[in-house]
């Protein structure tokens, strides 16, 4: 074993590392629950947990300054540190057959919330009565879309995630004849009607319904039932210049249109979307609630789910507890609109880890009775041994 | 020196948590025909596939209702009313001119006063997307004389529906009034469960006609 390697390892092996790891976790976690108060439960997670590192930006810049270890490089280090230690350090015997069960429990849950933070998606399916859809949508993510709509059997969607819409930004994309040139980018802003009083400033939009409304920036929040209503103008550049500018929101009821080209676009900021290869259909949504109170008693939905080739055609049901487990996904009945009965939302998850916690679980749990056991007889047959004296 | 194995570990631990991008997509999807509120607004638009076309059935409202959803509203003054006392009222978010919840026997009805620049699609159109919120086939347009009251009060002149939806568990009733003022369509609609809105229906009628014009400038 030369130097470097040796270094290594007996850097992941110690103990210390194991001290310093743990403090540092505490004092993430901590900071995080403190910190929960300003970002809310979804960025806290985001900023602390599912990250190498807690990053800053330096006031007045985008610069952002890495200040403290994160959720995967404390718990990767964590996961190695315990490895290593098993491989290098302990010594395997059947007296801590007990700790090495718990120990590989601990490993799973480690890999387990791993791999929930860097491949889960949670989507939600919000379907009426009689309606169908493919497709889920983000409830905190939006994205631009530009649709070729000229073809009658199809669209041609390129979408573009809102995290690529910084003011200035330019993207072209060898489906669009044009340039798309972010001119200006809200992450949250209400909508209001230009009342055409003097002194109003000028619409950057030239294009569709943008002229007429006037977007005014609010403070991003982070509450839980809030949701931050991004606001976009998005220039489209063709060989001969500008097509024109066009104020884009998710708060907008419809997308906006136009021809270019010899084709037809429609331009909207909408929800990120996740197309399925199956659709679901709402048959019927039922909704009880307790006597006299607005408290949901219990509400399912009866879909329908079917897939292009005919293999499924079937109805499912679901209801609290009881979710849809389908195609790698889980549909749970999440809520409903209240101001529609017909309307039933489901929450469509991903998540390939998702048994890894339960199986930590019970290792863990099987580990603590196993080591407790063997210490329990082995105090039982010390007592055992020891001669009765006489009396 | 015994420190730079460690420190190179670290430094690409950095660099790869710069790996996550966000990146552009293109893909194919079926076709869809996006809800036709408010194709009026759509100023620019050329494309017909997006209109609606009268006879083919609104497509139903997304998750969230669309007509609770903010929308522009029109230019110029606004209409005045006086709500009944027993009318809740609600913040009436960015675009909607006023909200009200009006409490009833079976659960409560969402009363939205919105406005939109010109005639917002038309009669038909705006009356099947009604239809389409509570599961309504959508009207024909030789329907529509049977399907509107017309009523002229404070010069104003209310294009009248009375939607009700008997095929679910729980019936849904839209009562609703549209009136176009200085080159803007306002909507009026009551709707919730049917026999709130069917309960709040005589005062709904009577509100309309507290609705007064803009005093001419």
């Amino acid at each position: 074993m030369n130097d470097t390697v040796r270094q290594f390892r007996d850097f992941f092996v110690s103990l210390k590392l194991t001290v310093v790891l743990l403090v540092l976790s505490m004092g993430l976690v901590f900071a995080a629950t403190l910190d929960q108060v300003n970002l809310g439960v979804w960025a806290v997670q985001a900023k602390y947990f599912h990250s190498f590192f807690v990053l800053w930006k330096i006031p007045g810049t985008d610069v952002p300054l890495p200040v403290y270890p994160g959720g995967y490089l404390l718990g990767g280090f964590l996961l190695v540190n315990l490895v290593s230690a098993h491989i290098y350090r302990f010594k395997r015997s059947w007296r801590k057959s007990g700790i090495l069960l718990v120990h590989t429990g601990l490993m799973l849950l480690l890999v387990g919330e791993f791999l929930t933070g860097i491949l889960q998606e949670e989507y939600q399916m919000a379907l009426n009565e009689g309606q169908t859809k493919n497709y889920s949508e983000s409830y905190r993510f939006n994205e631009l879309v530009i649709l070729d709509t000229t073809d009658p059997k199809f669209d041609d969607v390129v979408a573009v995630p809102e995290a690529l819409l910084t003011t200035g930004s330019a993207l072209q994309h060898p489906k669009l004849p044009f340039r798309v040139v972010t001119k200006e980018y809200y992450p949250n802003a209400t909508l209001s009607l230009r009342r055409g009083a003097t002194g109003e400033n000028p619409s950057l939009a030239t294009a569709g319904i943008g002229p007429q409304i006037t977007a005014t920036p609010q403070p991003l929040t982070y509450k839980q039932d809030e949701r931050n209503w991004p606001v976009v103008f998005v220039e489209l550049l063709g060989p001969e210049g500008t097509l024109g500018t066009w104020l884009l929101s998710p708060q907008l009821p419809a997308p906006q249109t136009f021809d270019y080209g010899g084709h037809s676009w429609r331009l909207a900021l909408r929800a990120e979307r996740a197309y399925k290869p199956f659709s679901l259909t709402l048959l019927k949504f039922t909704h009880d609630v307790y006597l006299g109170t607005d408290i949901p008693k219990n509400y399912s939905s009866r879909l329908r789910l079917t897939t292009p080739d005919g293999k499924d055609d079937r109805e499912v049901l679901v209801y609290m507890n009881n979710p849809l487990r389908y195609a790698g996904l889980t549909f749970y009945q999440a809520s409903f609109d209240p101001s529609n009965d017909h309307n039933t939302i489901l929450q469509v998850v991903r998540n390939p880890g998702w048994l890894l916690p339960y199986l930590s679980c019970v290792m863990m749990t099987l580990g603590l009775v196993v080591q407790f056991g063997i210490h329990l007889l082995g105090f039982i047959n010390k007592r055992r041994a020891v001669p009765a004296t006489p009396a | 020196m015994r420190r730079v194995p460690i420190l190179l570990l670290l430094v690409s631990v950095t660099l790869l948590s710069a790996c996550r991008q966000a990146k552009v997509t293109s893909y194919r999807a079926p076709k869809e025909t996006p809800d036709p509120l408010p194709p009026g607004l759509a100023t620019a638009s050329t494309n017909a596939a997006s209109a609606p076309r009268p006879g083919t059935p609104a497509p139903p409202a997304p998750g969230s209702d669309m007509a609770s959803t903010a929308v522009p509203t029109a230019e110029g003054s606004d209409l005045a009313w006086t709500a009944p006392a027993g009318w809740k009222p609600k913040a009436p978010g960015a675009m909607r001119k006023g909200s009200f919840t009006v409490p009833g026997p079976e659960g409560d009805a969402d009363l939205s006063i919105t406005a939109f620049p010109g005639d917002v699609g038309g009669e038909l159109a705006n009356l099947n997307r009604w239809r389409g919120q509570i599961q309504l086939a959508p009207l024909a347009s030789g329907d529509l004389t049977t399907a509107t009251t017309r009523l002229q009060q404070n010069g104003l002149s209310f294009v009248l529906v009375d939607f009700v939806s008997l095929s679910a568990t729980k019936p849904a009733r839209i009562v609703g009034a549209m009136v176009p003022v200085n080159g803007a369509t306002w909507f009026f609609k009551l709707m919730g469960p049917d026999p709130t809105v069917s309960a709040a229906k005589p005062t709904f009628l009577t509100f309309l006609q507290t609705v007064r014009a803009p005093a001419a400038p």
